[in-house]
């Protein structure tokens, strides 16, 4: 039957390709679509392997820097005006409380998801190298690494910004902790805060990289990382399957080389190069990524924008360099830190050990050292890439939960457990009352 | 293909989810708290004014904003009559403001909250008002608050803002409890061990800007009852003892009545940033010295007196009938009768009648004479050259 | 019974694709309106500006002759008790013009009646010129000076500049 193709169908091809011809050309012929692959596996695509951590972070910068352009220009970088203009944003904006709702809610869910990426990647073995040639998964873990990073700096920047209580000592403690670093820390303060104290300088310099120089990198490293997924021959999952297709029966192809002894059985290189244009395994991109790719861009706007309206973005009063507020917080991301200095700073006789070096530097500063090296140490075989829980790198696996979990409970202290005066109280037992003045 | 179904299963749900929350944010940005107010108020106008007037009544939100307090107040979104006669009787939010004082404070000039208080930026009812609301410790001043602290005037809490800049006024019409307040300061001697303004003791703490204050600050423990720093000050002028065990502050006995007063004077003394164009009573400019002030005010009851009423002293002195010019611009009029004639050949009738030069510019825009006043000033100037005619006969010696 | 399981898959593809069409369209109106509000969400709703309706003083405050109220960009005439208000804003691209008193009143023939002009408006910016009531003459100005309403507020009895009002050249208010 002819079906006569309208002018839609004739626009929209690449994304809805007709035949694998037209599925392969599609990537070519299509800008957005040259990012893909022409085919990818079937694991690939699985929801249950990566759970799309890192697609989900992807999207979410994508709605903060949409979101985030919008605000630029109602927001105003200056230590007068910046309090009240957020203050309109959320009063006389049109959607303003929304879209600034999304924007916060957006940069603390991808703190999360980029967090749990790096869970997954190292619950996977995503970071080690499998069979294929010129592989280096190592070095786009540690991609990943620098990615993380640049997050924490873009979500504490922008955390400055609304100009409030919150904002204010929020970021007072952080840069505390920053300047306990041996030699340079002060230094750094320095710099950092455009001064010794945090004021107008402060609030310009995190603007300008929170809206530029940090967005500006994680492009480039993004595409950087991403680049290296396909160097890499796609995710972790293909070389397991990979070694599984090696033992899978092939059919025996004719072919016109002679052996050094008639014709060859098994796996030749002919063998391989039919399997690879008739393999069960795979799909075209378009549309099956696109497909899903649209599936989980609309469920991270929808949870993101039901988020927005039923929790929204807390502002608090004018931030008051004479009025600290009790208990003044980090934010939540590294409230594990603050918890973690209080716990070092132990008094021993008339001597104190310096909480904000030992937990504020020297045991983040292991961690991330550790993290970075952790492939390059890992001794496991190819068997493990690409797979959950794999048996022979249990012990590992274990450590790293170990360390998850007490990250995760440090973080729940700080941020439930931990009342004015930095005080222990259970979550049954109410904080004190805040004075009012009427 | 059943996961492709399935996809499309997420895809469109979500799609619904997304729609439904889409369409909620839509209904509360087009159906705002405020626009029913501004529907019912011009329903108002219409009652009584006519359709016409109705229809002048602005829509959307009203914005006054006043740079130099820094202050950009929303409440006429909601509060429309304030400025419109007629409603005195209307409901709040509808109700007329007080003309007397508003005509002393435009609003174009105040705004609303540096007087009332309350969170000006907001444009929801419980928002604006923030008797209760987190984080936004200014509330407005009103019969809400005056109710939970029994004070019996329902509006005089509001005297706490008046005294913000009206601090350095002895007395200021309208403010009683303010007035009172001051009144006790003087009377109990509360300089004898405060420093307020820099004059004072050092015994008690220094209440110059007492009113900044973080409320965190104040010691609560032997408080019981809501924790704020208004009770804090009743409870303390009542009995200073209760408050802090470890006080020499005698207790003067206040009843209720004083202790409010005096917790309100003390919560209006805050660091204020007023340009000089808002603080009452500053005159800018040169300060006379006595003697000139005690000139002025003989030419003002003297003879010449005229001529300080019409100001033609500005250029003018008249020598013989004690007036003196500051500038001396034009000649002594004690000599006009005789000057006139000699310089211009004409009389002083003829010449005031019809002026030359520069008096004909000045006699036009700023000095308007009267015939009468023409009158009074030719036959004055006569009398003043008689008297320079007598001085010089007697200055001169007889021969 | 062939035909009814053919039937019935056709009613379920016919069912499928008004679904199918159903779920296009609410996506459509989500992402559309989305995309609405960030794009209403810039324009704004107030303006940290001068009030259009503004008051300039007493009657007894204005000297005869014309006044400039520099921040307001408008030029305030009086004639013994009449007053009008002209605009500053050069019609041409918005510069303030400038006014020059000329030293001896002209008669200008203007719309065919013959005029006694006392000042020349002239803006510095591209040249334009315009006569004391507010007509162009010459320079690329399009339009002559806008004329405001001027009224006396019934409060306290001051001018009042309505900038949102024009009126017709010939207009006066008689104080």
């Amino acid at each position: 039957m002819e079906v006569k193709k309208s002018k839609w169908d004739r626009l929209m091809w690449t994304w809805k390709p007709a035949s694998e011809r037209e599925a392969g050309d599609s990537v070519v012929r299509n800008l957005l679509l040259h990012w893909f692959p022409a085919k990818v596996t079937k694991d690939s695509l699985s929801f249950r392997y990566s759970f799309w951590l890192g697609t989900v972070s992807a999207l979410l910068f994508g709605i903060l820097a949409v979101t985030g352009v919008v605000l630029m220009f109602l927001y105003v970088p200056s230590v007068e005006r910046a309090y009240p203009s957020v203050k309109d944003l959320e009063f006389t904006v049109s959607f303003g409380g929304f879209i600034r709702a999304v924007h916060r809610i957006s940069a603390h869910l991808m703190v999360a998801v980029v967090f749990l990426h790096l869970v997954r990647v190292f619950w996977t073995g995503a970071y080690k190298n499998g069979t294929a040639s010129n592989q280096n998964r190592p070095f786009n873990w540690i991609l990943g690494l620098a990615l993380l990073l640049i997050t924490f700096l873009l979500s504490f920047t922008g955390y400055l910004l609304p100009w409030d209580q919150l904002a204010y000592w929020a970021i007072t403690v952080g840069t505390n902790i920053a300047s306990a670093a041996p030699l340079v820390g002060d230094k750094i303060r320095f710099l950092f805060l455009g001064g010794n104290e945090i004021g107008q300088n402060t609030l310009l310099r995190f603007y300008v990289l929170h809206c530029f120089f940090l967005p500006l990198l994680v492009l480039f490293l993004f595409s950087w990382h991403m680049w290296r997924v396909r160097k890499d021959g796609g995710l972790a999952c293909v070389d397991k399957l990979a070694l599984k297709q090696k033992n899978e029966k092939a059919v025996p192809v004719k072919s016109k080389t002679y052996s050094l002894l008639g014709i060859t059985r098994g796996r030749t290189v002919h063998v391989e190069t039919a399997l690879v244009a008739q393999d069960e395994h795979t799909v075209p991109s378009s549309p099956n990524l696109t497909r899903r790719l649209l599936a989980v861009m609309l469920i991270t706007l929808t949870v993101v924008a039901l988020l927005a309206v039923f929790v929204g973005a807390p502002l608090e009063e004018a931030a008051n360099p004479l009025v600290t507020p009790n208990p003044a917080k980090a934010p939540w991301y590294f409230l594990w830190l603050q918890e973690l200095v209080t716990d070092t700073t132990i008094h021993i006789g008339g001597l104190t050990i310096n909480g904000a070096l030992l937990g504020g530097m020297l045991v983040p500063g292991l961690l991330v050292l550790l993290l970075g090296a952790w492939p390059y140490l890992d001794k496991s075989s190819v068997n493990s890439v690409g797979v959950w829980f794999a048996k022979e790198r249990r012990r590992q696996n274990l450590i790293f939960l170990a360390v998850v979990i007490f990250i995760l409970i440090f973080t729940i202290i700080g941020t439930f457990l931990r009342g004015p005066y930095w005080k222990f109280y259970w979550p049954w037992q109410g904080w004190p009352e805040v004075p009012r003045r009427f | 293909m059943n996961w492709k179904n399935r996809d499309w299963a997420w895809i469109y749900w979500s799609a619904v989810v997304l729609l439904l929350i889409t369409g909620y944010i839509f209904w509360d940005n087009m159906v705002p708290e405020w626009g029913d107010y501004q529907s019912d108020f011009k329903e108002l106008v219409a009652q009584r004014f006519g359709q016409a007037r109705a229809k002048q009544v602005p829509g959307g939100i009203q914005q006054v904003w006043v740079p130099q307090l820094g202050r950009a107040d929303r409440c006429t979104t909601c509060h429309l009559g304030v400025s419109w006669k007629g409603f005195e009787n209307a409901p709040e939010p509808f109700r007329t403001h007080s003309k007397e004082i508003l005509d002393k404070h435009p609003i174009a000039q105040y705004g609303c909250t540096v007087c009332h208080g309350g969170q000006g930026q907001a444009t929801d009812e419980q928002s604006a008002h923030a008797t209760i609301v987190e984080h936004w410790e200014d509330p407005v001043l009103g019969a809400d608050l005056a109710k939970t602290y029994l004070v019996k005037n329902r509006e005089a809490l509001l005297q706490i803002n008046c005294n913000q800049c009206h601090r350095y006024d002895h007395e200021t019409t309208g403010a009683d409890y303010i007035n009172y307040a001051k009144q006790l300061v003087q009377q109990k001697g509360c300089r004898a061990c405060h420093t307020i303004n820099g004059r004072g003791g050092m015994v008690g703490p220094n209440l110059t800007y007492i009113g900044d204050q973080s409320p965190e600050q104040y010691d609560y423990s032997r408080m019981n009852g809501v924790k704020t720093a208004f009770a804090w000050h009743l409870a303390h002028f009542k009995e200073p003892k209760a408050m802090v065990s470890t006080t020499v502050m005698p207790n003067f006995g206040f009843g209720s009545k004083e202790a409010q007063a005096l917790a309100m004077l003390v919560l209006s003394w805050k660091k204020t940033d007023l340009p000089v164009e808002y603080i009452p009573g500053a005159k800018v400019g040169d300060v006379p010295s006595p003697e000139e002030l005690a000139k002025e005010k003989q030419m003002e009851t003297g003879e010449g007196a005229f001529f300080v009423k019409k100001t033609c002293f500005i250029c003018h002195s008249v020598s013989t009938l004690g007036i003196e010019s500051a500038t001396n611009i034009g000649p002594d009029l004690a000599n006009a009768a005789a000057d006139v004639q000699a310089r211009f050949g004409r009389t002083l009738e003829d010449f005031l009648a019809a002026p030359t030069g520069t008096m004909a510019v000045v006699l036009s825009t700023q000095i308007h004479l009267t015939p009468e006043e023409r009158a009074e000033a030719i036959s004055k100037l006569k009398a003043a050259y008689q008297l320079k005619l007598e001085q010089e006969k007697t200055a001169r010696p007889r021969k | 019974m062939k035909n009814l399981k053919l039937l019935a898959s056709e009613m379920s593809e016919g069912r499928r694709a008004f679904f199918r069409r159903i779920g296009q369209g609410t996506l459509l109106a989500a992402v559309a309106g989305q995309g609405y509000a960030l794009l209403r969400s810039l324009v704004p709703n107030v303006l940290y500006e001068q009030p259009q309706k503004f008051k300039i003083g007493l009657p007894t405050q204005f000297p005869e002759g014309v006044t400039f109220i520099e921040d307001r960009r408008v030029y305030v005439f009086r004639n013994q008790n009449t007053f009008h208000v002209l605009s500053a804003k050069c019609t041409h691209l918005g510069c303030t013009v400038k006014m020059v008193n000329l030293n001896q009143p002209e008669t200008v023939e203007i719309k065919g009646r013959q005029v006694q002009i006392a000042q020349e408006f002239h803006c510095p910016c591209h040249g334009s010129k315009y006569y004391g009531d507010g007509t162009n003459y010459a320079g690329p100005a399009p339009k002559p000076l806008a004329c405001y309403q001027i009224e006396v507020s019934p409060d306290d009895g001051q001018l009042v500049v309505d900038l949102g009002e024009t009126v017709s050249r010939d207009a006066r208010l008689t104080v």
